[in-house]
């Protein structure tokens, strides 16, 4: 079997003496889509927040692609090929979409902290975050300040920012939070169309989203995983069942 | 011996004095997240505006209208500069105070000139408090002592006992929370940026007849102030009590002392060189203490910020 | 279309060449007696101006203490002009700026390497810090800064360059305006880079960036480096034009002067402080012959632009290319113009009574003053009432045409279906 894309082995979080993820195991195979799911406040952002190197781990380790990355620096992470996104947008508000864009891909194209390049004149750097904008289609938002896009164009930014630079492995926080209808269809034919190939772990609150878009499915809840499988072994699950998803097919 | 109590003494006093902006300041930060980097320049305000009116009333009444008249303008600058600025962020925040520094200090200097003013202690503390053998301490330090211990006292007590107090300790750790709760915030921080620069405004009125009312004195004290504050750790009290006694006794002993670094040289078995003024190295050979006695602060400040970027007390992130 | 112009090369280079072409002939216009000597200065404050702007506009980071990185570098130029003169060294003097610059390059390498790792008021602290350790440094290492005289040099003394040795200020003016130029296009350059771009996405989100990849504290770190070098260009420059340099040249107050004439001009824009160095060399310069108080001015017109007009001149104008745009810029002529002349004489009423005052306290004894090449006597009331009658009409009638001003604004730049 091949090395799991990511691995989290018994990963626990305290914040000032309470246990928030308590011993946290779950393993991503390569190119899966895996989504989380869990009630408010069972620590599905923070276990994002200790992948990427934002929190340092109480204890525990976690593996990408084999490779040991507990407790880097979230630029580390990065450029070890995992990106995230974030629940409450995180851009760059104040340059163009074009430059966010440019911006993410800048490092995976090899140019560190290059004061000897001139951007404008990297055609193949320009060409790919043309692509990027293509696809997000914000084509003819191109050069508009990405602070007064519009909130659905934001999270689309926000998914643009996050897999470009090619990472392998794409971790996305609730990318339809906020949505309507329409713009959620938007954004989900868009995360399918842009991690193609990839592995995508995605947390999520739409169960309509969430049973169209993975492959498997883990449940959180009060910091421990209590449930993976298909969607349908996790739908059909006494424990998740009772615990949580019972009064979310209901609201759905 | 001697010497060593008097200095004691007199660190203690600068001390307190430097506490009593600094505590004003972290005040300020703790509430408002901005350092006010003008706060010096209301303890100068103080001292003037006491001066002014010792003219006409006195010391005394000076001491009580100055503090308040301080307050005022202290409050009517949040009112209508600061929360303006507010909107724009914490850079703008504390680009504005760094200006207004420099405007108060002109305005000073536009209103009462260049030179220092006629600022004296009241005649009926004009005698010898007591003598220390070889020195004595005048009434006026022992008053200055007085003061600073009073508002220390009247501080904490404000602090951890009265129901404003709570309020303010409350904004200082949840201020999200304290303005759900439905306290007015606008209006508390226009009260702490008012109480906290009326205190500096307070240290300016007893500090001018001992430490002279020129409009350098702003500039002089401004950045020790900041010292104190950081070094202490941004938003810590207690921190900044404990950094303004420190940089006070720091201060007074190194400007005491005259220990030179040629001493130090020769004792370490080097040779005085003969022709000193051409000697590549004669700064380090006529260094003395009391000369690198004002940029200890900075070194201190340096150092701390350098290892321990949150203070030595400090927890908040800036 | 940015695409556009720079693929093709040399159309990019017409703005620079219009540039060198304006600096060569200003000395031949402005032939006056100080304009050389203010347009010197004004040169060196471009450069300065700029270099703080790659931390503060560029790259979000706050510094009190700017001044230091050209003084270092202006100390160590004259010193290096000392050295030449004494023939221990050969150096022609139009390379002297770069020594100046790799000085604040070193220099900032240093400080850089533990302040950068904060934004925000740490990285404010740190840099007040040492300011103040480095002009409090200058009395007590006289060996290196000379103490209180500061220390002098001769720049006429090294080698001469193609014949010229630099005597008069003309001279000189080619030399600065050759560096500045140089400087800005280095610094427009350097906002082209890679790390140029990421330290505008590191002062809009650091968090973010770190996610893009990059870490924050090297960004930071390397635009820091980079301001540190071009300042001290600007010092090299000062040494070579003032032949000396003292602890004012890198104290508070200084740095207080640097941020003000780049906040003037506007910290968003690359040009702004360029505009910000003229206009403030231009006040400093000329108001303050005309006046003492002229510190006074311009710390209440920095207070009021931070306060109401945060974006600097710069962004003033920037503002009206969406009316323009619009092509509506002709509904704000009528309004701007009505709110000219009350406008007017509310400034010039205050400024005349802030002038009035100052001579009543000051100099009580003289009888006449002079203002706006009037002179009157100020020991009558009528100046008094003419000037406080020109503050409170002033002020109450623009308070009444503001309105319109604002309405027309508004009509000016609305856009059918989009919020302003």
């Amino acid at each position: 079997m091949a090395v799991e894309a990511l691995k989290l082995d018994n990963v626990k979080k305290n914040f000032a003496g309470t246990e928030i993820i308590r011993g946290l195991n779950l393993s991503v195979a390569q190119n899966e889509r895996h989504a989380v799911i869990g009630p408010n406040g069972a620590g599905k952002s923070t276990c994002y927040n200790l992948i990427t190197g934002r929190y340092e781990l109480s204890s525990g380790r976690v593996y990408l692609k084999g490779e040991d990355i507990t407790n880097l620096q979230p630029y580390e992470v990065k450029r070890k090929g995992l990106s995230r996104s974030f629940q409450i947008t995180n851009i760059f508000p104040k340059m163009s979409v074009f430059e966010n864009v440019r911006c993410s891909l800048l490092w995976a194209m090899g140019y560190k902290y290059s004061f000897w390049h001139m951007v404008g004149r990297q055609s193949k750097l320009n060409d790919d975050a043309e692509k990027i904008i293509e696809e997000l289609n914000l084509k003819d938002r191109r050069n508009t300040l990405a602070g007064v896009l519009s909130y659905a164009e934001q999270r689309a930014l926000e998914i643009g920012i996050t897999i470009a630079g090619g990472s392998e492995v794409i971790l996305l926080d609730e990318p339809t939070a906020g949505m309507s209808v329409s713009e959620t269809e938007y954004i989900v034919g868009l995360i399918r169309k842009v991690t193609e190939g990839k592995t995508l772990l995605v947390v999520e609150h739409d169960m309509g989203v969430v049973f169209d878009l993975a492959d498997r499915i883990s449940v959180l809840v009060y910091g421990e995983i209590i449930a993976t499988g298909t969607p349908t072994e996790v739908k059909e699950n006494q424990a998740v069942q009772e615990a949580y998803l019972g009064a979310a097919m209901e609201e759905h | 011996m001697d010497l060593f109590i008097i200095n004691v003494i007199d660190g203690l006093i600068y001390g307190l004095l430097l506490f009593m902006l600094s505590s004003g300041l972290t005040l300020i930060f703790s509430m408002m997240g901005v350092l006010n980097l003008s706060h010096a320049a209301f303890y100068m305000l103080g001292a003037y505006l006491a001066y002014q009116i010792s003219i006409i009333t006195g010391f005394w009444v000076g001491l009580i209208v100055a503090p308040l008249l301080v307050t005022i303008l202290g409050a009517a600058v949040e009112r209508y500069g600061l929360r303006r600025v507010h909107q724009y962020g914490h850079v703008p925040e504390l680009i504005f105070t760094f200006g207004l520094f420099f405007v108060i200090e002109e305005l000073v200097q536009y209103i009462w000139g260049r030179s220092m003013v006629n600022y004296n202690s009241p005649e009926s503390l004009d005698f010898i408090a007591f003598n220390l053998a070889g020195g004595s301490i005048p009434a006026y330090k022992v008053f200055m002592l007085l003061v600073s211990v009073g508002i220390f006292v009247a501080l904490y007590y404000v602090l951890a006992r009265t129901r404003v107090g709570m309020i303010i300790q409350a904004a200082l750790s949840y201020p999200k929370t304290v303005e759900a709760l439905g306290h007015n915030v606008p209006l508390v921080f226009m009260g702490v940026f008012g109480v906290g620069t009326g205190l500096a405004g307070l240290a300016g009125v007893i500090a001018g007849p001992s430490l002279t009312t020129f409009p350098g004195m702003a500039f002089l004290l401004g950045s020790i102030v900041f010292v104190c504050v950081v070094v202490g750790g941004l938003g810590s009290l207690s921190g900044a009590f404990i950094a303004s006694l420190l940089i006070g006794w720091l201060q007074t002993f190194a400007a005491s002392y005259n220990v030179g670094a040629g001493d130090i040289l020769i004792a370490l078995g080097y040779e005085y060189p003969k022709d000193i003024y051409y000697h590549p190295w004669r700064d380090l050979w006529t260094l003395t203490l009391p000369q690198i006695g004002p940029i200890l602060p900075y070194i201190l400040l340096v150092l701390v910020l350098v290892f321990r970027p949150n203070g030595l007390f400090g927890k908040r992130e800036s | 279309m940015n695409n556009i112009i720079q693929k093709s090369g040399l159309s990019a280079f017409v703005p620079w060449i219009v540039s060198a072409i304006v600096l060569s002939i200003l000395p031949f216009i402005f032939t006056g007696g100080g304009s050389i000597t203010i347009m010197n200065q004004i040169g060196i404050t471009i450069v300065l101006a700029m270099s703080y702007n790659m931390l503060l506009g560029q790259g979000g980071m706050l510094s009190f203490g700017h001044a230091v990185y050209m003084g270092i570098g202006g100390f160590v130029a004259v010193h290096i002009m000392n050295i030449v003169e004494n023939e221990s060294l050969w150096l022609p003097l139009p390379l002297l700026p770069l020594v100046g610059g790799l000085v604040g390059l070193g220099f900032a390498t240093i400080i850089g390497s533990f302040s950068t790792r904060k934004a925000g008021t740490v990285f404010a602290m740190i840099s007040l810090g040492i300011g103040e350790l480095i002009a409090a440094c200058c009395i007590i290492i006289t060996v290196f800064f000379g103490g209180e005289e500061g220390i002098s040099g001769d720049r006429t003394m090294a080698p001469p360059t193609f014949g010229i040795e630099f005597i008069t200020q003309k001279e000189v003016y080619f030399l600065i305006a050759f560096w500045v130029l140089i400087s800005v296009f280095c610094m427009y350059l350097f906002t082209q880079t890679p790390v140029g771009k990421m330290a505008n996405a590191v002062r809009d989100n650091p968090e973010r960036a770190e996610f893009v990849g990059y870490s924050m504290r090297w960004v930071r770190f390397v635009s820091f480096c980079a301001a540190g070098f071009f300042a001290g260009i600007a010092g090299a420059l000062f040494a070579i034009n003032y032949e000396i340099l003292t602890e004012q040249n890198l104290n508070l107050n200084m740095s207080f002067q640097v941020l003000l004439a780049t906040y003037i001009g506007g910290v968003g824009f690359f040009l702004g402080p360029i505009f910000g160095a003229i206009l403030f060399t231009l006040l400093q310069t000329v108001i303050g012959l005309q006046t003492d108080l002229w510190a006074l001015y311009t710390g209440i017109v920095f207070i009021l632009m931070v306060m109401f007009l945060p974006a600097g001149l710069t962004g003033l104008f920037a503002m009206h290319l969406i009316p323009l745009q619009l092509g509506r810029l002709g509904m704000l002529v009528r309004p701007y113009a009505k709110i000219f002349i009350p406008g007017l004489a509310f400034l010039i009423g205050s400024i005349a009574l802030i002038e009035l005052i100052n001579h009543a306290r000051h100099h009580g004894e003289e009888q006449f003053m002079t203002l706006f090449w009037i002179e009157f006597d100020t020991k009558s009331f009528l100046p008094w009432i003419v000037f406080t009658l020109m503050v409170v009409v002033g002020f109450y009638i623009s308070r009444i045409i503001a309105r319109e001003v604002t309405e027309a604004w508004g009509e000016a730049t609305f856009v059918e279906g989009e919020r302003r």
